[in-house]
């Protein structure tokens, strides 16, 4: 099998740079770390979960989906190719891999996106197998595992310890970056190192029934207090795709920008005429949670969720979807209880 | 910190329906997080410590908590602040809250709203920026304007528009925010360099003087920007140039809104 | 929405700034008029935006003007005391004294944003002063690389 020493993981960065690979990965600075772009001299962490996720790189923030030149009353469009740049997202959590089953399935569902899909082919990507998680954690909560393997093209896995990873591929797109890295792997055995400890917190199965028989029930306003409506934690989401179009002009040109745009926003089902059907933070809450283990699910046959925790991290208001579906199994359970 | 007299008062204000709901902090899995206590026994729950940055007077913000007035809110100094000046601004009324005065070492136990304004002026008159903060608003200071806009351009870069700053400031009340206007769209919503200078600086802008440097923006942030270097600059010009320093009056006129015919103009040919 | 765009030149022989000016309708406009009638030269790099009053300048505006790729912007109105809606002046005044410091703060200095008082019989002085701004931008030199605000080419 391929190995490299945990050290020397700029090595296989700087291989794959020149090899011609745009090569992301998890990188420290002031603090935080975060998924962008690599450049020689960046500190790689690959023992803690970033405050993005990768959907970073194949639905960016902002991206210019149309453009046209403007004289006077003429206007022509111009040719706007999707970014097609070959990409490596190298140590990634599984879980952000994991969400991209949900992402592949939404962009090209009732329309095939052309932006997201170019991005999508373009890039390999390479999780890294966690062997330490938080109590935000709660992949197995959600069908997930800390060493989950769906979507990786290649997977890294700590060894001895933490001070070896290996490098094995799993798909062609693997293969190629395995020729690509050359030196930077070597040959050898090691046996990886356990995965994470990530108890169950929740029966999810018992979120999903509670939902499907309490849209109007007082809970939802409970469970939503803290949140003051930002978008935090869609944006640091793995799986929330929801975007918002916007026109951009000068007297010389014209853009159409894809911003990313959150449920939990007041604006967000905010009508032409002043009504608004999701009017406080209760009704945007239970949307977002019912989008992420009822329609969605109903839908295609996939969680909306893949436990990475961020949201709870990053939030600044103390909420969890972790513990809002902790307390949903809870009451469900309850119910349930009642009932027998 | 005598955290039980505060559980008890907190339980107390809730028995005796002085408040139909009591926000505080609650500890869950070591983080300090929001709570909103409507049934006694749970006061037993609340906690408080200096990483309670969150200001809690953001939450009369919220629709649903407005039948839930009058409200007891756990308050460290900063927040006392922000409660006046939302009073100030005609944002609530001095019977929607309860204050259970928290300070740097010790609880103040349970007040109205005049009372808070008085501990204000009596304790917290000064309220100086800690030492790091100042050390850095002092290197700002030294750098060329080239060199303060290559660093403000690179903090600015990693803003990803989340509008968490202006979710945790109790002081952005707006129900439609400048950003969220589009006839004529003046602040641009796209993650790029122009948006990005324009809503930090405007935001910090619309709240000069109202400001009361509770932090609660900056721990928000998920992307670590310094925004408190922006706000705490400007709450120093605010003091220096028109000698106020927002909450502690809830009677004052706003900054902004008022004027002197003494005010500076050296600056002007 | 349409917006102007700056296409400044950098050649250090060439670079001609291109300078925005918001300016209240009563004294400063009717001043730059003045100027005009007398025949007083100054130079073309300004672009003059009538307001009604420096109250209703908001700071937006000066963004926008630097987001369009300003190298300088000029705000002028009515001396204290003159304002011909009483107090719009003061108003302003206040604003801009926070206003300059927040974007000197962040790389936008007082080489940049301009602060005067032209009254509507100072047409001289309005020219003066357009002349000055001018020579000391065009030193200064084109704002666009490290303009912190101005929008950049879409990728």
């Amino acid at each position: 099998m391929k190995l490299l020493d945990a050290t020397k993981i700029n090595d296989l960065a700087a291989a794959l740079a020149r090899a011609g690979y745009r090569v992301v990965a998890p990188i420290e600075d002031s603090g935080v770390v975060r998924l962008t772009e690599w450049t020689e001299g960046a500190t790689i962490r690959t023992d803690v979960i970033g405050v993005n996720s990768a959907k970073d790189f194949l639905f960016p923030r902002s991206e210019v989906i149309g453009r046209w030149d403007l004289d006077g009353d003429d206007f022509s469009p111009r040719d706007v190719q999707p970014d097609a740049q070959k990409t490596v997202i190298l140590a990634v959590r599984p879980c952000d891999a994991a969400a991209l089953a949900l992402l592949d399935t939404i962009f090209n569902w009732d329309y095939k996106d052309d932006f997201y899909n170019a991005r999508r082919q373009a890039a390999t990507i390479v999780p890294m197998a966690c062997t330490a998680a938080d109590e935000q954690c709660f992949c197995t909560s959600v069908g997930g595992a800390p060493d989950a393997t769906a979507n990786a093209d290649a997977m890294l896995r700590s060894a001895d310890g933490g001070a070896t990873f290996i490098l094995e591929p799993l798909t062609d797109k693997g293969n190629a970056l395995l020729d690509a890295a050359g030196d930077a792997a070597r040959e050898g055995e090691a046996a990886a190192d356990p995965p994470a400890e990530v108890p169950q917190r929740f029966d999810v199965e018992a979120v999903t029934e509670w939902l499907s028989e309490n849209f109007e029930s007082d809970l939802w306003t409970t469970l939503s207090l803290g949140c003051l409506g930002c978008g935090a934690c869609a944006y640091a989401c793995p799986t929330c795709h929801c975007f918002d179009m916007q026109d951009e002009a000068t007297r010389t040109e014209s853009v159409r920008l894809k911003n990313w745009d959150s449920c939990g926003f007041g604006l967000f089902t905010l009508h032409a005429g002043g009504h608004n059907p999701r009017p406080d933070q209760t009704a945007r809450w239970r949307n977002r949670v019912m989008h992420k283990f009822a329609y969605i699910p109903e839908r295609f046959e996939l969680l909306g969720c893949t436990g990475c925790g961020r949201c709870a991290r990053l939030c600044g208001a103390g909420m969890s979807m972790s513990e809002v579906c902790r307390r949903i199994a809870d009451e469900s359970k309850k119910a349930l209880a009642h009932e027998s | 910190m005598d955290l039980d007299r505060l559980r008890q008062d907190a339980a107390a204000v809730l028995s005796d329906g002085r408040a139909k709901m009591v926000i505080g902090f609650r500890d869950r899995d070591g983080d300090r997080v929001p709570a909103f206590i409507t049934d006694a026994e749970q006061a037993a729950e609340l906690v408080f410590d200096e990483t309670c940055l969150v200001n809690l007077a953001a939450y009369l913000k919220k629709i649903e908590l407005k039948r839930f007035r009058p409200v007891a809110l756990v308050a460290r100094p900063h927040v006392c602040r922000s409660l006046v000046l939302l009073a100030a601004e005609a944002q609530i009324a001095a019977e929607d809250v309860i204050i259970l005065a928290v300070g740097d070492q010790e609880y103040h136990g349970v007040m109205d709203l005049a009372g808070a304004a008085a501990l204000l002026n009596e304790q917290y008159a000064e309220m100086p920026h800690e030492a790091d903060l100042a050390k850095r608003l002092e290197e700002i200071s030294g750098l060329t304007p080239e060199e303060r806009s290559r660093f403000w351009t690179e903090q600015f870069a990693k803003c990803t528009r989340c509008y968490a700053c202006r979710a945790a400031c109790p002081m952005c009340y707006c129900t439609r925010c400048i950003v969220e206007k589009n006839v004529p769209q003046w602040i641009s919503t796209a993650a790029a360099r122009h948006g990005n200078y324009a809503w930090n600086v405007i935001r910090a802008f619309h709240l000069a003087g109202r400001c009361t440097e509770c932090g609660a923006c900056e721990a928000a942030c998920p992307q670590g920007i310094p925004l408190m270097l922006l706000n705490a600059s400007l709450a120093r010009d605010v003091e220096d140039e028109f000698g106020v320093k927002a909450g502690y009056d809830a009677e004052a006129e706003p900054v902004i809104g008022s004027w002197s015919a003494d005010d500076n103009e050296d600056f002007i040919r | 929405m349409t917006q102007t765009e700056a296409n400044t030149t950098d050649s250090a022989e060439t670079f001609e700034p291109r300078i925005v000016a918001f300016v209240c309708n009563w004294c400063t406009y009717a001043g730059a008029d003045l100027a005009g009638t007398s025949r007083i030269e100054y130079p073309a790099n300004v672009r003059i935006i009538k307001l009604p009053c420096t109250g209703r300048i908001d700071p937006l505006f000066i963004l926008k003007a630097f987001e369009g790729g300003a190298d300088a912007v000029l705000v002028s109105g009515c001396h204290p005391g003159d304002c011909h809606y009483t107090s719009g002046n003061y108003h302003a005044r206040r604003r801009w004294t926070l206003f300059r410091n927040l974007l000197d703060l962040t790389g936008i200095d007082s080489r940049r944003l301009l602060f005067s008082w032209v009254s509507a019989a100072e047409g001289q002085k309005f020219a003066d002063l357009i002349d000055d701004i001018t020579g000391k931008v065009r030193e200064a030199g084109p704002f666009g690389p490290t303009n912190p605000a101005r929008r950049q080419p879409w990728t």
